[in-house]
């Protein structure tokens, strides 16, 4: 579009500077007509008496015979030393200088004999004058002379810069039309595709789940190709995840079958396999989690309400944790919408909370609030031992264990880091007003 | 004591039969989640260990038809699904506890004894109110045969209403019933949970009393036994 004013600019220009050439030249050649015709009359009422001498021609024009008037004329004859000599004059000039020679001086005009040479030159009176001067052979003389008549081109100097100023106002005006009409172009012809951008971000966001709006024929084909690749997305991610799910579950049975078998049977054997097979549980855990995380956050268009999902993770949670008599106090408000899948919040703020409820005494507090318009966060704290500083950068670290002999390691937490990290949110350690551990975790939003 | 194995890996049933033997219990095998559903409805088990891929019938599906017919029997989940979001489903369906495989043999152990323990608990009357039951024992409650989904805070201010029908209770009063000592006293916290708890038991259940406190009434029609 800028492109398109440019152009149109740079048209408007060069049009604007030949136009106004054009006429100036037009004018200055309708003028050098009227000069011509003058040295014609002239030539024409010259007289030569029988000595020779030059016999003024009487012309009818009156401007020749008012003072300073703008109309003047001459007649002169080349000196030898190349100048020329005024023989006579018309009345208008009366006692100002006499009409100057052309530039290529008396010799141009012997080179062109019976051409007229049209010149400027400075006047009486401040005058700017366009002279013609043409050198001719009288009859009964022998020295040619010359006449020369002069006009002040003043006038024509004024009318040239009044059409360049009409011109250039036209042609701004005219410019000023047809950026308007390219940008009104612009606007209205790419209406459509602007709704479609504004829909297809909504979708990106999470606030629509295909595109819903009604495109001209043009585009409504390309809508349904992002319908359509949308949904495409969303069933790769989905298979994607059962793929992964199955293989968990394939694995995990005949490992648990190892694991207890050898470990009902004494010797080195089964403490081999025994402690294989631990770590390839751990491996196992460890790798298929992250093959999940990869495939998050690739889905478009999700988004999920913040506090039914920790009301069932506290719900959950107190079940599991019931022989510690576990008590959670979540809060999160109820247009509070994490943008992407369910089951991802609950993978996420589940290891957290489960982490809480493994080191806490009793009690964990969860609250979810929103901190910008595109992210929320959520705060879970127990009040277990807590952690000192140094060894919460530990915690997040993968399989790192604080405690070899406390339940569970610190893999949950570091689960927890990629998930979010997929999501471009955040994990923080911190302490927490109930003198425990806090985890704050930072995720993004969907705001309506 | 009883012990219904419901799994449908043959290696997997073996170990955890001979393990639950050798502990001294009685042990049912079923292999699918048909057959599974006849034994736990007609059998009177103490606990049921349940795998959640089941040929047939899927274990929560399982789940959910048995408490469905009113079998209270305590049930352990032992499944290799390790998502939270199948943990949720599963304690929804109505599960008690949940472990993941690959496990311990121990501790599949000892949360059966501690199940076993808690189902063995006292029993307490239960309370009504209209369509409203809550069981002290199982603490459990449902709205006209509805199991309700409570988290301990709101089940403690469902059960501490309902044991006071008769009466408007006070801000204070339900603040310092809900908390332990050293939980803040924010008398606002009540009127969240309140919220919630009407959100699940539908909103005429609780009447307030303005600037007097709460108070738990049966719906219009609905007889309210002691």
């Amino acid at each position: 579009m800028l492109l398109a004013g440019l152009w149109s600019l740079a048209v408007l220009v060069i049009a604007g500077v030949a136009l106004t050439l054009y006429f100036s030249r037009a004018a200055e050649a309708r003028f050098d007509r009227g000069l011509a015709e003058q040295i014609d009359n002239l030539s024409a009422g010259v007289g030569v008496d029988v000595d020779g001498a030059i016999i003024a021609p009487s012309l009818a024009d009156t401007r020749t015979l008012r003072g300073f008037s703008g109309k003047y004329w001459s007649i002169a004859e080349p000196t030898r030393e190349g100048r020329l000599r005024e023989i006579v004059r018309s009345v208008s000039l009366v006692d100002a200088a006499p009409l100057p020679p052309p530039p290529g001086g008396v010799r141009a005009l012997a080179l062109h004999p019976g051409v007229t040479q049209f010149y400027s030159a400075e006047g009486p009176d401040n005058q700017r004058l366009r002279v013609g001067a043409l050198q001719v052979r009288l009859p009964r003389r022998v020295d040619p002379v010359v006449l020369l008549a002069a006009e002040d081109s003043g006038p024509l100097s004024v009318d040239t810069r009044r059409f360049a100023i009409v011109t250039v106002i036209t042609l701004v005006a005219l410019g000023a039309g047809l950026m308007l009409a390219v940008l009104l172009q612009v606007r209205l012809g790419l209406q459509p595709l602007f709704a479609l951008r504004r829909e297809v971000a909504a979708v990106r966001r999470g606030k629509a789940e295909r595109l819903e709006g009604d495109y001209p024929v043009e585009l409504s084909p390309l809508a349904g190709e992002l319908n359509a690749l949308v949904a495409h997305n969303q069933e790769v991610v989905e298979r994607q995840r059962t793929h992964v799910g199955n293989l968990a579950h394939a694995l995990k049975t005949p490992l648990s079958v190892m694991l207890t078998e050898a470990g009902q049977q004494p010797g080195k054997l089964s403490e081999v396999v025994t402690r294989q097979a631990e770590v390839m549980r751990g491996q196992v855990d460890h790798h298929l989690r992250r093959a999940r995380a990869a495939a998050r956050a690739q889905s478009l268009g999700e988004r999920t309400a913040v506090a039914p999902v920790l009301d069932e993770l506290a719900r959950t949670l107190e079940k599991i944790f019931r022989n510690k008599g576990v008590v959670i106090d979540w809060r999160a408000p109820d247009d509070l919408y994490f943008q992407g899948e369910k089951q991802d919040l609950l993978e996420i703020v589940g290891n957290v909370m489960e982490n809480a409820g493994k080191w806490c005494t009793g009690r964990i507090r969860v609250v979810a609030t929103p901190i910008s318009e595109e992210r929320l966060q959520i705060v879970v704290e127990d009040d277990g031992p807590g952690i000192s500083p140094d060894q919460r950068g530990e915690m997040l670290r993968r399989g790192a264990r604080l405690d070899e002999n406390a339940p569970g390691s610190g893999l949950g937490l570091s689960i927890v880091d990629d998930l979010a990290r997929a999501y471009g949110g955040s994990v923080s350690l911190g302490e927490a007003s109930l003198r425990g551990l806090s985890v704050n975790l930072e995720l993004p939003r969907v705001s309506d | 004591m009883r012990i219904l194995v419901v799994e449908d890996d043959a290696d997997i049933a073996r170990q955890l039969k001979l393990a639950l033997a050798d502990a001294g219990y009685a042990v049912d095998h079923a292999p699918d989640g048909e057959e599974a559903q006849f034994l736990g409805d007609t059998e009177p088990y103490d606990a049921i260990v349940l795998d959640l891929g089941l040929p047939k019938i899927d274990g929560v599906s399982v789940l959910e038809r048995w408490r469905r017919d009113g079998i209270t029997t305590p049930v352990l989940i032992l499944t290799a699904r390790d998502a939270w979001s199948q943990k949720v489903a599963g304690f929804d369906a109505g599960a008690d506890d949940y472990l993941t495989k690959p496990f311990h043999t121990e501790e599949l152990l000892a949360r059966l004894r501690a199940l076993l323990r808690r189902s063995a608990g006292h029993a307490s009357p239960n309370l009504t109110c209209g369509g409203l039951r809550l069981d002290p024992r199982a603490a459990r409650a449902s709205v006209n045969g509805e199991p309700l989904r409570l988290t301990s805070l709101e089940y403690r201010l469902l059960h501490y209403l309902m044991m006071h029908q008769a009466r408007v209770i006070s801000r204070t009063e339900l603040v310092e019933h809900l908390y332990d000592q050293d939980f803040d006293r924010d008398s606002n916290t009540v009127e969240v949970f309140i919220g919630r708890l009407r959100k699940k038991i539908g909103p005429d259940r609780i009447e307030t009393a303005r600037g007097l406190g709460y108070r738990i009434v049966p719906l219009e029609g609905e007889t309210s036994e002691p």
